[in-house]
């Protein structure tokens, strides 16, 4: 479902609880929710599952405190880094174990070449966005997955645009660092 | 320039995040700081890298669980039970009102589709008319237009173009030209040359710039340049500023302001020249690259061989290094290391095995005699030019 049909009158159906505008809202965004959990849960689609619905749980129950000062995809994409960070944070005093499994089962083999020898490039790309530190990944998936201008970035991250500029780039070098052998690869040539 | 290195603002630039003052002041650094330009070519890469990221599709099943969940914690919900209002609640001679007005639309859009190029959907480059009337796809331009991926844009005897390439640059088509848009990304604009003559003047950092023709592909270094493509395919290309590589799978000619380069299908860049060598020594050249018979190519080299002493011929020269073998590589090496001699660091058995190390040093190096204005061969360079000249480089070393 195209994103330019959520437009204020949804959102105003939304704050007075219309059922149709809601689906309406779940449908334009959710991919997009999902493409950043899975991504900010190191690829476990369960976690990105349920942090989804999460997210759309408490958009559902507090889309009457937005009052249109800033756009709603900055308000939304705010709402859904800190949950995945609040569920990071959750899930690391919980299972302090699980999350370390996660990023070893993808980090602990060397070389790297190896590593991701066998994986597509997208999914190399993937696990390779998976390694990056969350302070370089957020503004790498808010960037390509949701398509926001370093403004919007800098306004969902509470930071400036200079350190999202700054961000990018560190995250773009180790991208590429983590990622050269596939450089010759003709999908990705000049 | 060199003292304010643009490493912060590589990311920025390719997703045009940067006013125009500011990509224009990062073009003109990169194009002259091998060290930036390094540091960039490694974030595009990155960042062609990210482009790579699928976005995911959530599983059906969500939207059932959210529901539930919501009525498990009973979340207020105020289902808005409000009727539509439907065609059917029309009267008759409203809907039949409506019906002519939605068909006078209807051939108002058809009749607009058929005088105006469409608006191409993704996206598209501005193309401005300067004489005539070009055409994108078969609809005419009258004012300007856009061209979009996928697009051909074509002017006859008459008709005269101007694309705005992204924010990188603008290229005029010339008369009787067929030029296509094949791909434009924050890290790579592509253009298809299938004839006729363009004129490009970019002014961003190297390879984000390509024209694709029959017989080889331009890829802009930060520069302006002319390209002709004839009906088979042949294409000539001119520098006036800045460097453009000719490329075909492992062939690369690379070409400097005031230098040109021919083309062939099936063959690739022939080996560039500067324009103001003899009419004799371009004639030779053309021979040896695309000739067919060995012993007319062999001529064609002694010929060249032969030629007067010109630093400027060192471009050439330099270029055949790689295209001849055994004892002929032996004699191009001893012209051009008369003419111009290797660096420090460059040795005659490096050059003969082809050491791509010390062939790009020694072209670095020879790089300095390629400037626009002849130069004198180094051998007669006087004692004051050389201490000049070396002055010249350690500022430039110590600056980078």
């Amino acid at each position: 479902m195209a994103e330019q049909t959520i437009d204020r009158r949804v959102i105003a159906d939304c704050q007075q609880g219309d059922r149709d505008a809601f689906r309406l809202l779940f449908e334009a965004y959710k991919d997009k929710v999902f493409s950043l959990a899975v991504y900010s849960f190191g690829g476990d689609k369960s976690a990105a599952d349920d942090v989804t619905q999460q997210i759309f749980l408490k958009l559902f129950s507090a889309i009457g405190q937005f009052r249109g000062e800033s756009e709603f995809t900055t308000w939304l994409y705010r709402l859904v880094v800190n949950a995945c960070t609040d569920e990071r944070r959750r899930r690391k005093r919980l299972l302090p174990l699980g999350e370390t499994l996660v990023m070893s089962d993808v980090s602990g083999r060397k070389p790297q070449e190896k590593q991701f020898a066998r994986l597509e490039i997208s999914e190399a790309v993937q696990a390779a966005i998976g390694e990056l530190k969350p302070k370089f990944r957020l503004p790498i998936l808010l960037k390509y997955i949701e398509g926001l201008s370093y403004e919007e970035i800098a306004t969902v991250l509470n930071c400036s645009k200079g350190t999202v500029a700054s961000r990018l780039n560190r995250g773009h070098s180790q991208l590429a660092k983590r990622l050269s052998y596939l450089k010759n690869q003709t999908a990705l040539g000049d | 320039m060199f003292f304010h290195h643009v490493t912060k603002d590589f990311s920025a630039y390719v997703h045009g995040e940067l006013s125009s003052e500011e990509s224009r002041r990062f073009a003109e650094h990169i194009i002259s700081c091998q060290r930036c330009r390094s540091k960039f070519e490694e974030i595009k890469l990155g960042i062609k890298f990210a482009e790579q990221l699928p976005r995911l599709t959530a599983p059906d099943h969500l939207w059932e669980e959210i529901e539930n969940l919501r009525a498990r914690q009973s979340v207020p919900v105020t289902q808005i039970v409000a009727p539509r209002r439907f065609i059917s609640n029309w009267k008759p001679q409203l809907a039949g009102i409506a019906a002519v007005l939605l068909m006078a639309i209807g051939v108002g859009i058809l009749w607009s589709y058929r005088t105006r190029p469409s608006t191409p959907v993704g996206p598209s480059w501005r193309v401005a008319r300067l004489g005539g009337t070009p055409k994108i796809g078969s609809a005419g331009i009258s004012n300007g237009g856009q061209l979009g991926v996928g697009q051909w844009l074509e002017t006859d005897s008459t008709s005269k173009a101007e694309i705005s390439v992204a924010s990188i640059g603008q290229v005029q088509i010339d008369p009787n030209t067929r030029v296509r848009l094949v791909e434009t990304q924050p890290t790579e604009h592509r253009l298809e040359l299938a004839r006729g003559k363009m004129s490009a003047r970019i002014w961003a950092p190297p390879r984000l710039f390509f024209v694709d023709t029959p017989s080889a592909v331009a890829a802009d270094l930060g520069c302006a340049y002319t390209l002709e493509v004839d009906d088979s395919g042949a294409s000539l290309l001119r520098v006036t500023f800045g460097w453009v590589a000719l490329e075909l799978k492992d062939r690369e000619s690379m070409v400097p302001s005031g230098a040109a380069c021919q083309t062939r299908p099936g063959i690739g860049p022939g080996t560039p020249y500067f324009e103001d060598v003899s009419a004799a020594f371009r004639d030779a050249l053309a021979q040896f690259d695309f000739g067919s018979d060995p012993a007319t190519r062999k001529a064609a080299l002694d010929q060249l061989l032969e030629e007067p002493a010109e630093a400027r011929n060192t471009l050439t020269l330099w270029h055949l290094l790689s295209r001849v073998d055994g004892n002929e590589r032996v004699r191009v090496y001893e012209k051009l290391a008369s003419l111009w001699p290797p660096p420090k660091g460059v040795s005659r058995e490096g050059i003969l095995n082809l050491d791509q190390e010390m062939l790009e040093r020694w072209k670095d190096n020879l790089a300095a005699g390629w400037a626009q204005r002849p130069l004198a061969p180094a051998s007669l360079l006087d004692p004051l030019s050389r201490v000049k000249r070396f002055v010249r480089q350690m500022k430039h070393k110590i600056a980078d």
